[in-house]
């Protein structure tokens, strides 16, 4: 593995009595795409402002190729930022805006003016230099805040929640653009969104963070099929989540029956959570589905049917169908083993990985 | 359509019966007379007597001079101020220190004049031009503070961050986005701690001594010995210098607002 650009060893951040940030440990490799994913409140920003030199770290170590950087001022740190309002200054145009650090390092006027028209070309602002801030769209402004920033040649970028206040097509146009300048810049993004769908569209690694502290860290498909706790399946995508008990390796019983699954060593008779994704659960006839529900509710989605129904229990239970069902309807759900995702309470992101380790290695 | 028309009735009513005494005089500046009883024939006589006037254009000259000195020194201390003020992160303390501000502003002339009066004479300062300035400077601050803070509380801190963000050193912040950002406020202020240190009376009445005079004061002097038609030729030029002010700071606002949008047009027009 090469070696990260950038760790986090057991930060602290503390206000007053208020703990942002509870021992935060992470590495960040050269040229990847991060996200830190979490609700509002959850610290991720914190986390960044701290990276980006605006607030200290009350405890621990934060390094950037290798060297500690927990006292070098925001100026002298080779990260730059886009902010969530972009930030843009309001009394310059956009040349003079994505100029202003290359100014400020007295760059010779022919290099900031190549490099400045460079910038605005690869985030398609090409021709708009002399334009006032005030005349461009949130999708434009928005650009112009990333122009600035690669503009410096950082080695890291932040981003700050950049897509939030734009409208859901430009977002998603947005997310492929961002994923694209990535791939073309090779630095390294490390990006914060409350949005699931945007860190899932975007990252080579998520980090999910709720009250201070990295919940899960892994690939966008590790998460998804593979979430370590309630919070983290809740928050990643929709999902079906009962609580149940494990039998034996590859063995569990949930709504009162025994399901053969994937999942292994966890002690017998152990109590667990079952995750179902409403996209895996397939509607078929009563005598074919290993569940029997009752349809409450069904919404036309345009692509899908998305029906709440209710099994004997009174467990609620959302499938994702292509074809509809009847409102009152008793229909079965049918599901592949692999399609059952056991959680165990408690469990750490080391002892989950060294769990999944384990029994992978038996196979 | 009625009720419209019925607002605007009003409103020439309400300007005319301010404008009226104001016309009144410059009308009379013009008389031939030596009273404002009734019009006798027109002249630039009264003009011309305060023209040849020395003292009359010294004082004017003097209260010009006090006016931008004080308001140039005023802004400057009113914006380090405004910026402590701003900085100050306890609300109960910035509370503190913006009613102490403000009780400057509303508190009468009079007991700010006399404070002042009797504070120099108690520190033996001799009373002259030194200690209008002074006082002017004093009563000037908190209108500048009061005119810079909402520019830097309306100011996003991102702004700050991103600024050292790109690399700026905490003065670069300051000079190079700070400053530009709550420039309109500093030139607001400046103006009318200039306008309020023009037409004071009050306080200069008690800070100055023998020997300094500013217009306000020596126009009540005279005014007291009886109005001579000379004070209404110097009052229709004070009106008509007020006149050119409001009118140029107006132009100055229409050429801030329109320069962004006239210079896209010319790179539009250029373009093609």
């Amino acid at each position: 593995m090469a070696e990260p650009i950038i760790t986090f060893q057991h930060v602290y951040k503390r206000y007053d009595d208020t703990v942002a940030l509870g021992d935060i440990d992470f590495e960040l490799e050269q040229g990847k795409f991060y996200t830190l994913l979490g609700p509002s409140g959850c610290g991720k920003t914190t986390i960044l402002r701290i990276l980006a030199g605006f607030t200290e770290a009350s405890e621990g170590k934060v390094t950037f190729k290798g060297q500690q950087i927990n006292r070098v001022p925001a100026n002298q740190r080779q990260i730059n930022t886009v902010f969530q309002d972009y930030a843009l200054f309001p009394h310059l145009n956009v040349f003079d805006n994505v100029a202003f650090g290359l100014t400020l390092k007295r760059t010779p006027k022919k290099d900031i003016k190549r490099r400045v028209l460079e910038a605005l070309k690869s985030v398609r602002l090409a021709g708009y230099e002399d334009r006032e801030i005030s005349e461009l769209s949130g999708g434009q402004q928005q650009r112009v805040a990333i122009a600035r920033a690669i503009v410096n040649e950082p080695q890291v970028l932040l981003l700050d929640e950049p897509l939030s206040a734009l409208d859901a097509k430009l977002r998603t146009a947005m997310q492929v653009e961002l994923r694209q300048l990535q791939r073309r810049l090779g630095i390294t993004f490390l990006f914060v969104t409350h949005d699931q769908g945007e860190a899932l569209a975007m990252s080579d690694e998520i980090f999910v963070m709720s009250d201070g502290k990295i919940l899960q860290q892994g690939s966008p498909v590790d998460i998804y099929d593979e979430p370590i706790n309630h919070f983290v399946a809740d928050f990643i995508g929709e999902s079906n989540i009962v609580k149940g008990r494990m039998v034996a390796d590859y063995q569990v019983q949930f709504v009162g029956k025994q399901f053969e699954c994937s999942d292994a060593g966890i002690p017998a008779h152990e109590p667990i959570e079952v995750v179902l994704r409403p996209e895996d659960l397939v509607l078929t006839d009563v005598a074919k589905g290993k569940l029997t529900v009752v349809v409450d509710t069904q919404v036309f989605r345009g692509n899908l049917y998305e029906i709440l129904s209710h099994d004997a229990d009174g467990n609620q239970w959302l499938i994702h169908a292509v074809h509809k069902a009847k409102v009152g309807q008793e229909v079965g759900i049918y599901f592949e083993p692999e399609d059952i995702h056991v959680m165990r309470f408690g469990e750490s992101e080391e002892e989950f990985d060294a769990r999944l380790e384990q029994y992978e290695g038996d196979d | 359509m009625k009720r419209f028309r019925w607002q605007n009735i009003y409103l020439a009513l309400v300007f005319l019966v301010l404008y009226i005494p104001i016309f009144y005089l410059i009308f009379y500046s013009f008389s031939q007379g030596h009273n404002m009883n009734h019009f006798s024939g027109f002249t630039w006589a009264h003009y011309q007597e305060l023209f040849q006037d020395q003292r009359m254009i010294e004082i004017v000259l003097d209260t010009l001079l006090v006016a931008l000195l004080s308001s140039l020194l005023a802004t400057i201390i009113g914006l380090l101020g405004a910026l402590v003020i701003h900085r100050v992160k306890k609300p109960m303390w910035k509370n503190t220190l913006l009613s102490l501000n403000n009780i400057l502003m509303v508190s009468p002339d009079v007991i700010i004049g006399a404070s002042f009066l009797i504070f120099f004479t108690f520190l033996g300062f001799k009373l002259g031009f030194g200690s209008v300035l002074l006082s002017h400077i004093a009563f000037s601050i908190p209108i500048v503070v009061l005119m810079v803070l909402p520019k830097l509380n309306e100011m996003n801190t991102s702004l700050v961050d991103a600024a050292r963000d790109l690399g700026a050193t905490q003065p670069q912040v300051f000079s190079r986005v700070v400053l530009p950002y709550i420039a309109p406020g500093i030139f607001a202020g400046f103006f009318m701690a200039f306008t309020y240190s023009l037409d004071d009376f009050a306080v200069t009445f008690f800070v100055t001594g023998n020997g300094f005079e500013t217009l306000a004061v020596e126009i009540y002097a005279r005014a007291r010995q009886g109005i001579s038609l000379e004070i209404n030729a110097l009052s229709a030029l004070m009106f008509l210098f007020s006149l050119v002010l409001v009118a140029g700071y107006y132009v100055l606002n229409q050429y801030n607002s329109s320069k962004k949008g006239r210079k896209r047009r010319m790179e539009a027009n250029h373009n093609r």
